[in-house]
């Protein structure tokens, strides 16, 4: 990634220069690349190590020649093609009605779109289950009949209800960003409003479409918490690894298997890097002219919107099963009025846990956000050695499936890390772990988070002129108070959505941390799973709620703290 | 002006950038040599992509030269940071800080030195009072003009006092109508304030009225330093001929030495001696310049006859253009009231004032 130039070494003289002038902003680069590369790189890397080693090799030839196995990777990749397309159809609609529709209830449709981002990864799930399932109240209690849900069917249902929202939110970007002028042309020329759609709009959507679509075939074929409570006997890879590890205690086995799954995810990555970014023709930053045509033809209309309702019903649906689940004895089973779940989990098995997840990810909010911001500073704003690398590496944190992360934590911080007698990175991960295995949850909650602060950072800073800062430095200021004064200030939006991302996902991460907690360290999604795996849907949805209302609150104080002070992105645009 | 101190010093600087391809080298800035008097006026003027940015960006720090030192004062800040450098730029989109008041955009410099906050107010007071921004400092950027918003720009480099004031095209985003009354806004006030000023266009009547001297710039390199008058009347270069003002050269003059810096010419058919400004080589040509509005219209049969092509008449002058000698020339006639207006296809006569002619090396032979 580093791009040696010509006269590299002149160059390398030159920057080395710079860099000692300013001792803070190689603290920064040299803090964010050491950040990286131990709590990314190294554990990847030990992963990779561990499953070519002498005892790892043999299992690879063992695992893809064998029929069970072969069918498990088939099986994840069918899962991550169906989710992903499924998942883009299903967005693009939902960015369809937003844009292109005239139709009541939008505010409305976007909120229940946006629902599924904060649940935690298991409650759509078991409220499927609960609606649909062999006993479900629906199949069984309304249709009368015996729906096995377990399995592909049931998995894609779940998977796309939970990450259709990824698609929505990049297609709708896209398409509001899709100059109207080019419609207008269209029609100019004499096209109606499906050829404008077959020839102008969706190639120029294409990028966005196949972007959509790799996104949501890397989280379904990273996914574990759907596998695990739907899958039945169609098994995919991350179920495997989980398998392999928590059951089998293989460790060797576990990391063959990652980096057979760490391939497709991989492979999505760069194509997504390289390929999509180079032929988008839609530049997001563009101010559209003029207002988007809508829609008026009344088939089209009404159909495509009876489909979103539909949906936003089916939404409304589960989250109305998990909350009303949470207040019943056995869900599914006895109706009965109860606030025993709550009891159960707040004064009983959850109470810690609730106080020590709530508590890491509070801890590990404000780094990721933070480290977000610098390193996108850095990387947009600065120049130095190894800046498409910094970015490369920290992405990986959330391109590799959590799974992998986790079972390389355990392969490289259960020892201490040292020269000799000389310890420099403690042992992290288990029970004897530092602060009982806190700090590997918390450095995998900020490796997981760093990446969309990073880009929602970037995004904001290639939107800002750099003269701003330059004014700063031009009247005194250094690179820091320029960061702090002016940079930080204007993008407090990115800022804020990076917050809100990093506390959400922290408090409904799953993969990554399930190798990881302790009997110390407590973490909700993991005793949710319990729950569930254990049938005791009531207490895993009271579970639930309680998460989303600690993820919805948090979200307010973030808004009061972050939002609230000066509001500079209102002020942004006659700045200029 | 040769009494006056140095103030800045660019001593062979040459900046070099990867191409966007990253392949080869563009020479942005090509060893330049300048030397910036204190106090004084100076303008870099030349077509886009010249170089001048990447000057004005070398001076405050914000590009290390390739080669070459800089001095400030006598020392060399070649490898300073740009905060460090005693000096205030003001952009061309003005670069305000959008969440920030007029009064904090102006005061942030001085708060970032740590001025105590009484001097800080009673300052700010005082640069907003001078540039007529009284009464504005709480709004914000987007609640200004863009006059204003210059003004604003202007104020927040002023006061700091910075040994010297750069500007970088301010006034290329305002209508003309503003443009010009901003010109003579910052004309008025680094005449009255005295602070060193290296001003950056490629619009040639701002440099001429705003400049002690001119550089004129291009690919990189300096064509020609001077006061505006002497970089009008006397361009060592059809470059800078042409780029200030409009001219018309009468290509393969020839002339023969009067003596060391004096030729005798036949132009238009009048013979007469005119200065020559660059060493002359016996048996060569030379190439006469003239501005339009040195050429004269006459009905008078002595002269040499012309036809004219095109006559536009634009209020306080009239442009008419000719051909003579299969040569376009254009004449600029000032002042319509007094002198007759010629038509289209009318015979007059040509003429023109002797002092006014120019000679320049002939660059049409190799
Ligand atoms: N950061 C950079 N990287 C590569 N090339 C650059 C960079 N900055 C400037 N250049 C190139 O250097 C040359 C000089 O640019 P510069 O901006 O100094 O011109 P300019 O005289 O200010 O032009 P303008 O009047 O258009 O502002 C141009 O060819 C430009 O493309
Ligand atoms: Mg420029």
């Amino acid at each position: 990634m580093i791009t040696v130039r010509n006269s590299g070494q002149r160059y390398a003289a030159k920057y080395l220069n710079a860099l000692l002038k300013d001792p803070l902003l190689s603290i920064a680069i040299i803090v964010s690349v050491m950040f990286v590369l131990i709590t990314i790189v190294l554990p990847l890397v030990a992963m990779v190590g561990e499953s070519v080693s002498e005892s790892g090799r043999p299992l690879f030839q063992q695992y893809l020649s064998s029929p069970v196995y072969q069918t498990i990777i088939a099986n994840t990749l069918v899962l991550g093609v169906l989710v992903g397309m499924v998942g883009t159809v299903i967005g693009f609609l939902f960015a369809f009605v937003q844009v292109k529709l005239n139709v009541p209830f939008k505010r409305a449709i976007h909120i229940i779109a946006l629902v599924p981002v904060i649940s935690p990864p298991f409650a759509v799930a078991t409220a499927a289950i609960v609606l649909f399932g062999r006993n479900g109240t629906i199949t069984r209690g309304i249709l009368g009949v015996r729906y096995d849900i377990y399995g592909l069917d049931g998995l894609v249902l779940v998977m796309t209800l939970s990450f259709f929202t990824i698609a929505y939110l990049n297609l709708r970007g896209m398409m509001e960003a899709l100059d109207p002028a080019l419609d207008e042309a269209a029609t100019n020329l004499g096209a109606n409003k499906w050829r404008i759609f077959r020839t102008v709009t969706l190639p120029m959507l294409l990028p966005g479409l196949a972007s959509s679509f790799l996104l949501l075939f890397v989280e379904a074929i990273a996914d574990l918490g759907n596998p695990l409570v739907m899958g039945g006997n169609y098994e995919v890879l991350a179920a495997r690894i989980y398998v392999t590890i928590i059951g089998l205690y293989e460790t060797t086995g576990a990391a063959v298997l990652s980096v057979i799954l760490l391939v497709p995810s991989l492979t999505v990555f760069l194509i997504q890097r390289y390929w999509i970014n180079r032929i988008s023709v839609v530049s997001v930053t563009g101010k559209p002219s003029g207002t988007p045509q809508s829609i008026d033809h009344p088939l089209v209309k009404w159909t495509l919107y009876g489909a979103v309702l539909l949906i936003c019903g089916l939404i409304v649906l589960i989250y109305g099963t998990i909350i009303h689940g949470a207040f019943v004895q056995v869900p599914g089973v006895r109706w009965d009025w109860t606030f025993a779940n709550f009891d159960f989990v707040i004064n009983g098995i959850g109470s810690q846990a609730m106080r020590d997840t709530t508590t890491l990810s509070a801890l590990a909010t404000p780094i990721a956000g933070l480290l977000g911001m610098i390193i996108a500073y850095l990387v947009v704003r600065k120049e130095f050695w190894g800046r498409n690398a910094l970015d490369f590496g920290t992405m990986l944190g959330i391109a590799v499936p959590g799974t992998i992360i986790g079972i390389g934590y355990i392969l490289v911080f259960n020892t201490p890390i040292g020269i000799g007698d000389l310890t420099l990175i403690p042992k992290l991960t288990g029970g004897q772990g530092i602060f009982g295995g806190a700090l590997a949850i918390v450095l995998v909650f900020v490796i997981r988070s760093v990446p969309a602060a990073l880009r929602t950072g970037s995004a904001a800073l290639s939107q800002i002129d750099p003269s701003i800062e330059e004014a700063s430095i031009s009247l005194g200021a250094d690179n820091a108070r320029t960061f702090r004064r002016i940079t930080l200030p204007l993008i407090r939006p990115a800022f804020l959505a990076g917050l809100i991302y990093a506390f959400a996902r922290s408090m409904t991460t799953i993969s990554a941390i399930v190798f990881l907690t302790t009997p110390q360290t407590k973490i909700m999604t993991a005793q949710i799973l319990n729950e569930v795996e254990n049938g005791r849907y009531g207490n895993a949805f009271a579970y639930c709620v309680i998460l989303i209302a600690i993820v919805m609150a948090a979200i307010g104080v973030l808004y009061f703290v972050v939002g609230a002070q000066t509001g500079a992105e209102r002020r942004l645009e006659g700045g200029r | 002006m040769q009494q006056r101190a140095v103030r800045l010093k660019l001593e062979n600087v040459s900046k070099s950038f990867l191409d966007r391809d990253g392949k080869g080298h563009v020479q942005a800035v090509d060893h330049i040599s300048l030397d910036i008097y204190s106090g004084e006026f100076l303008t870099l003027l030349g077509p886009s992509g010249c170089g001048k940015t990447t000057t004005l960006r070398l001076i405050a720090g914000f590009e290390h030269p390739t080669t070459g030192r800089i001095l400030l004062d006598g020392e060399d800040i070649t490898g300073q940071p740009p905060n460090k450098r005693d000096m205030a730029l003001v952009f061309q989109n003005y670069a305000l800080f959008p969440h920030m008041t007029v009064y904090h955009n102006v005061a942030y410099g001085l708060e970032t030195r740590q001025m105590p906050r009484p001097q800080i107010q009673a300052k700010v007071a005082e640069v907003l009072k001078l540039i007529g921004l009284e009464g504005l400092d709480k709004r914000r950027p987007n609640q200004l003009s863009g006059g204003q918003q210059q003004r604003v720009a202007l104020a927040r480099s002023l006061v700091m006092e910075p040994r010297i004031l750069l500007f970088d095209e301010p006034l290329s985003n305002l209508d003309a109508k503003l443009r010009v009354q901003m010109r003579s806004e910052i004309h008025r006030l680094q005449r009255r304030l005295g602070i060193t000023s290296i001003y950056v266009t490629h619009d040639q009547l701002e440099a001429m009225a705003l400049s002690d001297r001119i550089v004129v710039m291009n690919q990189g390199a300096i064509e020609q330093v001077g006061t505006p008058e002497e970089i009008y009347r006397f361009p060592t270069s059809r470059f800078v001929a042409d780029f200030i003002g409009r001219a018309n050269f009468i290509d393969r003059v020839p002339y023969q030495l009067v003596d060391d810096d004096r030729a005798e010419i036949s132009l238009l058919g009048r013979k007469l001696v005119v200065p020559v400004r660059f060493p002359l080589r016996a048996g060569q040509h030379v190439t006469a310049m003239l501005r339009p509005e040195a050429l004269v219209l006459r009905e008078d049969a002595s002269l040499m006859q012309v036809t004219i092509d095109e006559a536009m008449y634009l209020g306080s002058e009239v442009e008419y253009v000719v051909t003579f000698d299969q040569q376009r020339l254009v004449i600029v006639q000032q002042d319509p009231r007094i002198s007759r207006i010629f038509k289209e296809g009318q015979t007059v006569g040509l003429d023109f004032l002797a002092e006014a002619v120019h000679l320049l090396p002939d660059q049409t032979v190799v």
